[in-house]
Order: structure tokens, then C-alpha cells, then sequence
């Protein structure tokens, strides 16, 4: 093509590792490399970058759950370990992120028992695994301290640091080796601060990826989809604070009276459209690893991330 | 590259005749500066200014009109590759279509849905905005017969021809000529031919292929022709395609390193196997025709819903005027409820209050268009502003009692709100969708 798009980028966007097989000291089936891009997603005309990966959510508490996932789980939702496995044989994930929602009881204490809740989950599946920890500042360091443990040598992503609370996480993820998810509410100065503040307590910018916050679809997402081309464009453009890969969860999607609504019959079908509708849109401006919590939006989602991914073939026009 | 007002100014004729609909000659500069004005409504140019002005005025992407009387949409004029560097002016059109081997109840039903299916979202009526007729007969006769299908149903919507057999639209036209179709498509073979069709009825064209260097070929021929409303069908071959060429197309357009390429693009998702996710890429990735076979519930209402997300302003949100807003006919005893004058928020409460079927008053408080957590965490909200809401807007002329329900979420400001107002402070539910049975319960005590 003589048409040549020059966007004068200078910095490419940082690598993160997730996972970690065996000869990496890991039991993972496999790990991947993301990030690396050198252009705008999907740019490049022979990719060299992977298409970006589907992490399927699960939790070791269903109590906090979209019943539109639980209806269509089924029981399988009461038991970690066995939704785990089903996410990786049959939803076919890339990923699965655990979020420990036991620590949303009130009260809890029981901290010895995550570790075993997250030792379950990684023996259940051999994927790279997620772990979202609590959001209770009380427990927080005792929280992450025991899943950091017993993901040890495994190359988990921890979640979520903030601007408020990063020590503990940090402390985690720098004990064992582990990479962590930085969250800012769709604001591409307050993410850059805390990066900023990640890299002072000694996370490295390869263990880190950013997640801009992603608002629902209808509810604030052109807000996470416009925050997530400035920082993919920033990185491109030399900001080093910024150019890590970015990660994108479309949860509150199911919580909106459009889906929550949508009727009989078709609340499997709207909720897998909004996850859908929304993962691509945030593929577009830039998330490398995609959450959803409806098994029905994998496949759709892979057949098309394929498509965008596809080299440019010979100029065979119909 | 782009001329600065006075520099396009000292080129116009200086008579203000007013005829190019402007006042002066000074502010059509500074529309055209703008890429705000065609050059050609000015009748007195020199031939010297034309061609500097030619190229560098008019807007970059040329503005499309598809359709007539008030159901038309128009696309193009867009001037940026990100939304927050300015904002996306003209939402693609989303095109439902069908086949001329369709049974004719299929072809109504459809046009049908088209003209009635409305999503109402923020105050916004949301819709698909026209019919596609694909000629897949091979008969012309049978694709005139659909075209006319589709036209008794007196839907009155923009229409999309397609077919690559000049004769087929020529017998369609006959029904639907002097409704501005879109004509699809222009390829090398056909040009001319499609060229004098257009003209002939005034018709926007599609012009088609895989490679730039073809498209700007045909955009030549065409303009040479005198056919300047022209759509891009970029005929990509996966996704990856599409996204390549549709930003080469809209980078290379705005900054007019190519100005041939300046025309809204065209997307038929109907053709990618996966129209869902192609309805999506286009949508957010500078598609501004976009057809599609008629989508099932869940994925029509995401697309409008997408559409309607990637094309608000990011400068500001949509916001509602301050004031007090009434649900059903309220007394001086029915219940007060306050929220934020971010329209998403107004109409999301307003829907619940609605349907809970207890008439109440809404007290909108100036947050500058922040959500209810947005304006906590924000501080934009505050016990100062509902006083001084209360006390403008006249609230205690409302209502007899002195109790305010405010927002679950505003809690932490529960306790100030009371001191600064004396109202009464009762803490409502975080969601809106629990308001009907919050009401029923606790109002009547
Ligand atoms: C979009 C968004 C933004 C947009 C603004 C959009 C807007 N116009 O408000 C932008 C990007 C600008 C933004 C900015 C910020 N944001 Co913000 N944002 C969001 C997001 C994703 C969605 C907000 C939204 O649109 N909600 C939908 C509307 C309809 O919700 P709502 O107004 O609350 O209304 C609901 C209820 O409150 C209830 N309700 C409403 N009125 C009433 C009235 C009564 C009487 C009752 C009973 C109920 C009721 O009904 C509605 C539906 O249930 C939320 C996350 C989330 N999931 O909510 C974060 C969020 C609100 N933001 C947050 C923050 C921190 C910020 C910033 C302060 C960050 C910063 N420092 O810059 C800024 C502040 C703004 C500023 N300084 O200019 C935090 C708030 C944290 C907290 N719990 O306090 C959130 C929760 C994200 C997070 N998890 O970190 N944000
Ligand atoms: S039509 Fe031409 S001469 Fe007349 S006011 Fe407009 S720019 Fe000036």
C-alpha cells in the first residue's frame, strides 16, 4: 500500500508475563507474553503480537453473583474448583480470574482457608490464573500475603491495587514474584500516579497492567473507552509510566437495568451481547486481557478477536 | 495545509452579499477555516481563490446525505481520530437488510421493525435508520418488485440499493429515485455506468474495492463526473482489514494527505460472517453506513447502545437543567427526591419513579452533569448546593412537609445536609431500581 498511516510512535508498549510452566519453575500448561504492541490494536498488517486473551471470572462465594450467570452455571457455581476446570475444558478460557467474594461476609476471618481456595484453583486448571483478593482494608495484607503464598511460583495477577491501598498487594507480588493489576477510576493522570507510586515501592513496569476501569455499556464506558486510547497513545508515545497492557472486566455490564431486564427468554442472549459489544469496543482502544462472566461470550469473542488479528491477505476482492 | 481565517478572508470577494447565507464575507471565512462551509456557496469566486481554497476549506470528510424528508441521516464531516480530541459528529447510520428473495411478508415485517423499533435511552429515542435491498435474484424485475415492497410500506426510510448490475438499479430507481438512495456499488467495471445513475437521480454512490489506490482512482473518475456524494466500501476481507483500511482511510482523510479518500466509509457486516461483532467494529471504528441483517434483541440494543456512547460529547456530559421536575401530579404531600442533573441518572430515577406509580417531586441539583458517586467522590455535591437548590427553585412552596429522600449513595452526607437545610434527611436506596418498593414501604409511615 503507498498509503502510509505515520502516527510518529516512538515507544513500544511493555511486556508482562502470566503464568508460568514448568520450566519456568511453574505448573502451568502454558504462560503467555502480552503487550509488546507498536501501533494503535490491531494496526499492524502482519501481527506479531497475540490476539488479546479472555479471562472467564469465577468466585469462591456466589452470593455476590449475577443470578443471570448462576441460572446458567448451575450448581457448578457453588464449587470453585470444578467451575475452574470447566472454564478451561469447556468455556474454553485463556484465563480464569478468581475473585475471593468470601471475604465480602461480614466479619470474615477465616484467612487460612483462602489459601486453600486458591491452591484448589490452580491444581483445577492449568492455566494462568487471576486472583482478586479483598477489598477490605482490615484483612487486605493478611489477604494477599496467604494468596501470593499459595500461588507461589505460579506467575499469578494479582487484583486490585488502587490509589489508596497498593502496599499489601505490592508486598505480595514482590515476595513472590507475582504481577499485579493497578486500577484507576477512567483517569489517565490518576493512572499514571499510581504506576508512578507502584514503581517507588519497587514493582517493576513488567509486572504490572493497568485496568482503567470500565464503566458498563450505556453506563460510562465511553468514558473507559476514551481513557484507555489516551493511555495506549501516550505509551506510544514515549510515557514509560503508562506503556504497560491494559485489562478490561465488563462484570458490571450484568448489573444494568438493560440486561437485568431484559426479559424472559433473553436474558442469556443480552448479557452475552453486552459483554461482547463491550470487550471489542475495549480491544479496540487498547485491553489485552478481556474479563467476562457469561460463558456464551467466549466463543463469539475468540471467533472475532481472530478475525481482527488476521493478516492482510492478497488483494483477492469479491 | 489548513488556512487560518483571515489568510481564507483576504482571498473572498469582500462584497457581504450574504448570498453564501452568511453575514459577511469575515465569518464564512471562519466557517470555512472551520471545515465548517462549502467553498461552492459562494457564487463570486476568483478562479485564483478557488484553487488555493479548493483543497484546503472544505471539511475533510465530505458530508453525506442519505435519504430524504425527516427520516434522512447524514454522515462524514468528521474531523478527528479520536473521540476525545474533539468529538464524533455523525453517528453511522445502521441499515437493516433484505434480499429480493425474501417472501413479501418477510420484506414488510422488516421495513416494519425498522420504522417502529425504538429504544428510549437518556431522553433519546434510539433507532436503526434504514432498509438495504440486496439484489441477490440476479432478476432485475424481481429486485424492482422487492424495492417496491419496501416502498409501499410507506416507511419513508433511506434506502440502500444494492446490486452490481446497472440495470437492476435503474428498474429499482423507478420506485425509490427521488428518495436519495444510496447506490451500491461503483467497481471499475461499472463506473461510468453508475456515474450517469447517481447524476440522473441525485443519488449518493458507494464506490468499491480492496485496494486505496483503486478507491482513489474511482473517487476521481466519479468526481470528474460530477458525482461528489460518495461512500467508501473498503471491501476488507476479515476484521483485520477492516480496522486497517477504515483508520488509514480516516487518518489520511483528516490530516487531507489524501484528499480523495475524504468520504464516509461503508460497512456490510451481512457479509463478515460475524454480524454482531462486525456491527461493533464498525460502530467504534469510523464505519458510518454500516448494513447488517436485522438484529436479534439483545445485540440491536447493545449496537444503539454503543452508537450512542461513542458519539455523546466527551467534553461534557449530557446534563438536565437544574430545577424541580414533577412525577404524575404531586400534592403538598408526596415525597421529595433528590439526584444530580447528569441526564443518565435523571432518566434512569424518572423510569423507576414512573413505573412505582407514586407521584412525587424530583429536586435536580447542579452537579455540572456528574453522577451521584462521581459528584460524591468529586465533592461536586455538597450540603451548601441543596440548600441553595431548595431555596431557588422554590421547593418549600411545593410541598407542605420538610423531608428530602436523598440518593443511597449520598449518604455521607446525610448529616450535613439536614444542618445546612433543616429538611428532614431520609437516605434512599443505592438503587434506583428498589425506589417503588422504598416508597411504598417507607413514605406512607
Ligand atoms: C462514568 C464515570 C465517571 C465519568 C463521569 C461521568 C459522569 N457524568 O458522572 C468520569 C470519567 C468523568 C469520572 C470521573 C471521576 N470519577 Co468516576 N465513575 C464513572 C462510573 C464508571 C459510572 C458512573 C455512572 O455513570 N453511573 C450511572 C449513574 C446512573 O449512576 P448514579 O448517578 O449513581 O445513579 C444511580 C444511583 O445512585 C441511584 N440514584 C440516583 N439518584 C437517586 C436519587 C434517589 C433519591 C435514590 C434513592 C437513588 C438514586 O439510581 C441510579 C441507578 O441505580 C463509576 C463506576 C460505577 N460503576 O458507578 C465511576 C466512579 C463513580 N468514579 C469514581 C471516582 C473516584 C471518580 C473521580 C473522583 C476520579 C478522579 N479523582 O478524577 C472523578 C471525579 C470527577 C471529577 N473530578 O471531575 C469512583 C467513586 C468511588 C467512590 N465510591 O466514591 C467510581 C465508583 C469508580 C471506582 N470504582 O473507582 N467518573
Ligand atoms: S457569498 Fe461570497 S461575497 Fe457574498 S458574503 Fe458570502 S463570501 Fe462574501
Amino acid at each position: 500500500m503507498p498509503f502510509e498511516m505515520n502516527f510518529g510512535w516512538t515507544t513500544p508498549i511493555g511486556e508482562v508475563v502470566l503464568g508460568a510452566t514448568k520450566a519456568d519453575g511453574g505448573t502451568r500448561r502454558i504462560s503467555y507474553r502480552i503487550g509488546g504492541g507498536t501501533t494503535l490494536p490491531f494496526l499492524e498488517s502482519s501481527p506479531s503480537s497475540p490476539a488479546p486473551l479472555i479471562a472467564f471470572e469465577i468466585c469462591d462465594n456466589p452470593d455476590f453473583w449475577s443470578p443471570i450467570v448462576k441460572d446458567y452455571c448451575g450448581d457448578v457455581v457453588n464449587n470453585a474448583n470444578e467451575w475452574a476446570k470447566k472454564a478451561d475444558a469447556d468455556y474454553g478460557a485463556d484465563l480464569v480470574r478468581l475473585h475471593l467474594t468470601s471475604t465480602k461476609q461480614r466479619n470474615f476471618s477465616d484467612i487460612a482457608s483462602l489459601g486453600s481456595v486458591v491452591e484448589g484453583v490452580l491444581s483445577a486448571t492449568s492455566l494462568p490464573v487471576i486472583i482478586e483478593g479483598s477489598n477490605e482494608p482490615k484483612i487486605d495484607s493478611e489477604v494477599y500475603q496467604k494468596c501470593g503464598e499459595a500461588g507461589q511460583g505460579e506467575r499469578l495477577l494479582l487484583g486490585t491495587a488502587e490509589a489508596g491501598k497498593y502496599r499489601s498487594i505490592a508486598a505480595a507480588a514482590l515476595a513472590y514474584n507475582h504481577s499485579i493489576i493497578a486500577q484507576s477510576p477512567i483517569d489517565i493522570n490518576l493512572a499514571k500516579q499510581l504506576n508512578i507510586l507502584l514503581k517507588e515501592i519497587g514493582v517493576q513496569r513488567d509486572h504490572i497492567v493497568i485496568d482503567p476501569y470500565t464503566g458498563a455499556l450505556g453506563y460510562g464506558f465511553e468514558y473507559s473507552y476514551s481513557a484507555m486510547e489516551r493511555i495506549r497513545f501516550s505509551a506510544l508515545k514515549g510515557d514509560t509510566d503508562l506503556a504497560m497492557p491494559m485489562i478490561c472486566s465488563s462484570a458490571d455490564t450484568l448489573t444494568i437495568k438493560e440486561v437485568r431486564e431484559a426479559g424472559d427468554g433473553l436474558q442469556d442472549e443480552t448479557a452475552i451481547q453486552w459483554e461482547l459489544f463491550t470487550c471489542l469496543a475495549a480491544a479496540t482502544a487498547g485491553a489485552e486481557i478481556l474479563c467476562v462472566r457469561h460463558p456464551g461470550t467466549i466463543v463469539p469473542l475468540r471467533k472475532a478477536l481472530a478475525g481482527m488479528k488476521q493478516p492482510a491477505q492478497s488483494a483477492g476482492v469479491p | 495545509m489548513a488556512l487560518k481565517a483571515l489568510d481564507i478572508y483576504k482571498l473572498l470577494p469582500k462584497k457581504n452579499c450574504k448570498e453564501c447565507g452568511d453575514p459577511t464575507c469575515l465569518t464564512f471565512a471562519m466557517k470555512l477555516a472551520g471545515g465548517k462551509a462549502d467553498l461552492d456557496l459562494c457564487p463570486y469566486l476568483s478562479d485564483e481563490a478557488k484553487s488555493v481554497l479548493g483543497a484546503t476549506t472544505r471539511p475533510p470528510i465530505r458530508l453525506v446525505k442519505i435519504g430524504v424528508g425527516t427520516k434522512n441521516f447524514k454522515v462524514g464531516e468528521e474531523t478527528v481520530l479520536y473521540r476525545h480530541e474533539k468529538t464524533f459528529y455523525h453517528p453511522p447510520g445502521l441499515v437493516f437488510r433484505v434480499t429480493d428473495t425474501m417472501p413479501a411478508e418477510e420484506i414488510v415485517a422488516i421495513t416494519r421493525r425498522v420504522r417502529d423499533e425504538v429504544l428510549t435511552r437518556v431522553g433519546a429515542d434510539l433507532r436503526f435508520n434504514g432498509i438495504a435491498i440486496e439484489n441477490v435474484s440476479g432478476s432485475a424485475e424481481t429486485f424492482a418488485r422487492a424495492v417496491e415492497t419496501v416502498e409501499k410500506v410507506e416507511a419513508h426510510l433511506p434506502p440502500v440499493l444494492i446490486s452490481k448490475d446497472t440495470a437492476a438499479l435503474k428498474a429499482a430507481l423507478v420506485h425509490c429515485g427521488t428518495y436519495r438512495p444510496l447506490l451500491h456499488a461503483a467497481t471499475q467495471d461499472n463506473v461510468q455506468e453508475m456515474c450517469a445513475l447517481a447524476r440522473q437521480h441525485g443519488c449518493p454512490l458507494v464506490v468499491r474495492s480492496g485496494s486505496l489506490d483503486d478507491l482513489v482512482n474511482l473517487v476521481k473518475t466519479c468526481t470528474a463526473d460530477g458525482v461528489t456524494d460518495l461512500v467508501l466500501d473498503l471491501a476488507p476481507e476479515n476484521f483485520g482489514e477492516f480496522i486497517r483500511r477504515s483508520t488509514a482511510v480516516r487518518q489520511l482523510a483528516i490530516t487531507r494527505a489524501v484528499p480523495d479518500l475524504g468520504y464516509p466509509v461503508y460497512l456490510n457486516a451481512a457479509e463478515t460472517g460475524q454480524e454482531d461483532a462486525a456491527v461493533a467494529l464498525g460502530i467504534v471504528k469510523y464505519g458510518s453506513v454500516i448494513v447488517t441483517d436485522p438484529l436479534p434483541s439483545g445485540s440491536a440494543k447493545a449496537a444503539l447502545t454503543l452508537r450512542q456512547n461513542i458519539y455523546t460529547d466527551p467534553q461534557k456530559p449530557i446534563q438536565m437543567n437544574p430545577g424541580i421536575y414533577r412525577v404524575g401530579s404531586p400534592d403538598k404531600d408526596s415525597p421529595v427526591l433528590m439526584t444530580v442533573n447528569f441526564s443518565l441518572t435523571f432518566f434512569t430515577l424518572q423510569g423507576y419513579l414512573e413505573s412505582a406509580r407514586v407521584p412525587c417531586f424530583m429536586l435536580i441539583v447542579d452537579t455540572e452533569g456528574l453522577s451521584v458517586l462521581t459528584a460524591v467522590a468529586a465533592g461536586k455535591l455538597s450540603e451548601m448546593l441543596v440548600r441553595d437548590s431548595i431555596k431557588t427553585f422554590g421547593l418549600e412552596n411545593e410541598v407542605s412537609h420538610r423531608k428530602l429522600i436523598i440518593p443511597g449513595y449520598a449518604s455521607p452526607l446525610s448529616g450535613r445536609i439536614e444542618d445546612a437545610t433543616g429538611w428532614k434527611v431520609l437516605v434512599g436506596p443505592r438503587d434506583a431500581a428498589e425506589i417503588g418498593e422504598y416508597l411504598h414501604q417507607e413514605w406512607k409511615k
